[in-house]
């Protein structure tokens, strides 16, 4: 036994020691946040975010505000922005300070740490919201009705924003979220490629069979280089074709799924028939390498990509230069787009309710819209503020983005949305790898989305 | 002194006197209670209850238990991690106990050695399993080109039933065999030289003082060794998650009972049927541990 204890012991001594570190110093950083505090009462709101919390946060507004509003975002590319925004908010209502964190959303962690603020009840007055968590935060009471605030801040939401995507944030016929920005899907295409084959650009106009014809001119697998790609992408890739052929995900009333609908498998299918026409790497070869590295290593002639990848692949060295963008072709004549976007939410538990509300309602109106459109990140939601997006970058096609909002189709979301994402990739990815018909896939898919769907109306 | 050490402890100190053992004693026993006695039960209580994401929960009896029971995920996934112990722990700690010789011997820059071998074991799991992602890559990877050198044409590791599960076995068994390595060998060197020396004397070779000497004397820590690789490995989660994409047509033949878990805790946002899964996880390990613990009055042998 001695041996085993000696080991034993060393290990629960080290143990021990590590928990004697970890809580000591969590008191002591918690003590020296409270003599700050209580020494100091004057401290400016600045200083004390900067200590308490971790050194991305900053804050916006006078440090003698009386209301002090914390705001919530995910992305750091977007950080100067918001912050921009923010100070032209304290700008013009001196009272307010407004404290952003910034949290990542890799890993869940953005969720994770709102909803735990929500459940102790202490979460941040504003934040950013998705379509594929809002239902699930209205149904939980959380978020506050922003319609009266709109309307205080001269928001017209019908008139001002696409209608897909202020039907994504209305909820029982109240609007959860202001539109913040939105994205929707293009076609990008290597210039280089092309130009080595001698094939002429795609243009606006083009039909899916363009597609599939440029794709057979291009393809040059014995070179590692393919026409298109055909991932297992739902919301940039087979959604876009399932809704141009007349097909559909979800129907209004969020009971029933449609699979198996001819239409909407037929709108997957034209995907498949790309790898199986060698036009598009395989599945696993796509899931090794994604269609967007293969792309940003000039080995992809093609890819649908949604507006979100725009700064990604305009900051790599590799292709930034070569690369140009067109419009989704159109499919059995018809046109087609899945949009989607996030919105800014208010915390209906917010100890500053009135001031959040005008703060969300305000970065909706016009001037906000204009200084995040002007950034190039994002496209801003405002009709009026898209235009900034494709201004950004004036040698690329951007306007193939923000057309389209007005033609396009809303991202089909529910509460159970996403199960029905995974349940979709794993019945589709049989049919993409050929081990299963589409449409048994797509029987599969159906049955267990609709088992879910009628769990979630019960 | 000998009366102080024997009384029975609370029957004679005066109250000042065990205020100071307390409070000594008290920021390890405050961070056990808050930060696992008290999540460990609440999570019992949750998994009877409907949790929702915001932590608002319902009691609903045993219907999370005979949901999970009732679906064939949990069984698969029970099967993978069965599988993946299989895999790793052997193979883990033969090769581990190997090096571990290896390196009791005197050779030349053994603490370079020791070093090495130990690397994967203070490197982050996420790291590691980007690394090994490369390298299995059915494209681009060092895997495929270094079989191409032979004229065998490679695969895509992480995408085939028949492959994935063996290719992140494989990345367990070579992180794990670094920690391992090290408990063995600590074992090794308490062995007295004098054993060695009696044996030798008997004409014993190296291998007869190996089986008979070393194994024997080191059972106490192949014994650890073992009980920590078992645990671990039946709560295998960060290797797979980050190797195994979602489209991947081995996701369902490689998702571990942790995995199962996290899903459902996370992606769905169902805590309570995740608290469920994460009792069973418990209850898989708690057994494994107590047949242990019983079965090494067998084989594993004190001085």
């Amino acid at each position: 036994m001695k041996r085993f204890q000696h080991v034993n012991a060393k290990l629960l001594t080290a143990a021990l020691a590590g928990t004697l570190v970890m809580t000591s110093a969590c008191s002591s950083s918690g003590q020296a946040a409270t003599t700050t505090a209580g020494t100091t009462a004057a401290a400016n709101s600045s200083d004390s975010s900067n200590a308490g919390t971790s050194a991305a946060d900053t804050t916006a507004g006078n440090s003698n505000a009386t209301t002090k509003l914390s705001f919530m975002i995910w992305d750091a590319n977007q950080q100067p922005v918001m912050e921009a925004m923010a100070a032209a908010y304290t700008k013009e209502n001196p009272d307010v300070s407004i404290d952003i964190q910034l949290t990542a959303y890799k890993g869940g962690e953005y969720w994770t740490k709102l909803e735990a603020g929500m459940a102790g009840g202490n979460a941040p007055d504003v934040f950013w919201m998705n379509t594929l968590h809002v239902e699930n935060y209205v149904d939980a009471d959380m978020l506050a009705p922003l319609d009266d605030a709109a309307k205080t801040a001269g928001l017209d939401l019908a008139a001002d924003f696409p209608e897909a995507l202020v039907s994504m944030y209305k909820i029982n016929d109240q609007m959860y979220g202001i539109p913040k920005d939105f994205d929707t899907n293009a076609v990008w295409y290597n210039k280089e490629l092309f130009d080595a084959k001698g094939v002429a650009y795609p243009e606006a106009g083009w039909t899916w069979d363009d597609m599939v014809d440029l794709a057979k001119q291009l393809n040059d697998p014995d070179n590692g280089v393919y026409g298109i790609a055909a991932p297992l992408d739902f919301q940039t890739c087979y959604y876009n074709t399932v809704f141009a052929a007349g097909g559909w995900i979800l129907n209004d009333d969020k009971t029933q799924s449609g699979y198996n609908d001819p239409k909407t498998q037929e709108g997957i299918q034209i995907w498949i028939d790309l790898i199986n026409e060698g036009l598009s790497p395989s599945l696993a070869s796509l899931t090794d390498t994604s269609a967007d590295a293969m792309f940003e290593s000039g080995k992809l002639a093609m890819i649908w990509a949604g507006s979100y990848m725009t700064p990604e692949y305009l900051d790599n060295e590799v292709i930034k230069d070569k690369i140009d963008l067109v419009e989704l072709p159109t499919y059995d004549g018809n046109e087609a787009n899945v949009i989607n976007g996030l919105g800014y939410s208010v915390y209906s538990g917010s100890k500053n309710l009135e001031a959040a509300e005008a703060f969300a309602a305000w970065m909706g109106g016009a001037e906000a819209m204009k200084i995040q459109g002007e950034s190039g990140v994002v496209i801003s939601a405002r009709n009026d503020a898209q235009q900034y997006f494709a201004a950004s970058q004036p040698s690329l096609n951007l306007k193939a983005y923000t057309d389209k909002a007005a033609i396009a189709t809303a991202l089909p979301v529910s509460k159970v949305a996403s199960e029905m994402y995974d349940v979709e990739a794993n019945s589709l990815k049989l049919a993409y790898g050929g081990e299963m018909s589409l449409a048994d896939a797509c029987a599969q898919a159906a049955e267990q989305s609709d088992a879910l769907l009628a769990k979630m109306n019960k | 002194m000998k009366s102080a050490l024997t009384r029975r402890p609370g029957s004679g100190y005066k109250l000042a006197d065990a205020m100071w053992g307390y409070f000594f004693v008290a920021p390890v026993v405050i961070g056990l209670a808050v930060f696992y006695a008290f999540p460990f039960l609440q999570n019992i209580y949750f998994s009877f209850c409907e949790v929702d994401r915001f932590n608002r929960s319902s009691f609903i009896g045993l219907d999370n238990y005979r949901e999970m029971f009732g679906s064939a995920e949990l069984y698969q996934s029970t099967g993978n991690t069965f599988l993946y112990v299989l895999l790793t722990v052997p193979l883990g700690i033969f090769l581990a106990m190997i090096v571990a010789a290896l390196l009791n011997s005197k050779a030349r820059g053994q603490s370079a050695f020791r070093t090495l071998y130990y690397l994967p074991a203070i490197t982050m799991p996420a790291a590691i399993a980007m690394v090994w992602k490369w390298i299995y890559n059915g494209n681009y990877g060092v895997l495929n080109e270094f079989l191409k050198l032979f004229g065998i044409s490679g695969r895509n590791w992480l995408n085939e039933s028949a492959t994935a599960m063996i290719a992140v076995a494989v990345v367990g068994i070579w992180s794990m065999v670094g920690y391992n390595m090290v408990i063995l060998l600590a074992g090794m060197q308490g062995i007295s030289p004098s054993y060695y020396e009696a044996a030798q004397i008997d004409g014993a070779g190296a291998l007869a003082c190996f089986f008979h000497i070393t194994i024997p004397m080191l059972s106490p820590s192949i014994f650890f060794v073992l009980i920590t690789s078992l645990i671990s490995g039946f709560q295998v989660f960060d290797t797979i998650y980050m190797m195994i994409g979602k489209t991947s047509l081995a996701y369902e033949s490689t998702q571990s009972l942790v995995m199962l878990f996290y899903r459902n805790a996370f992606d769905y946002g169902y805590k309570g049927y995740a608290s469920a899964v994460s009792i069973y996880i418990f209850v898989i390990i708690l057994l494994f541990t107590l047949i242990q613990f019983v079965a090494q009055k067998k084989w594993v042998h004190y001085e």
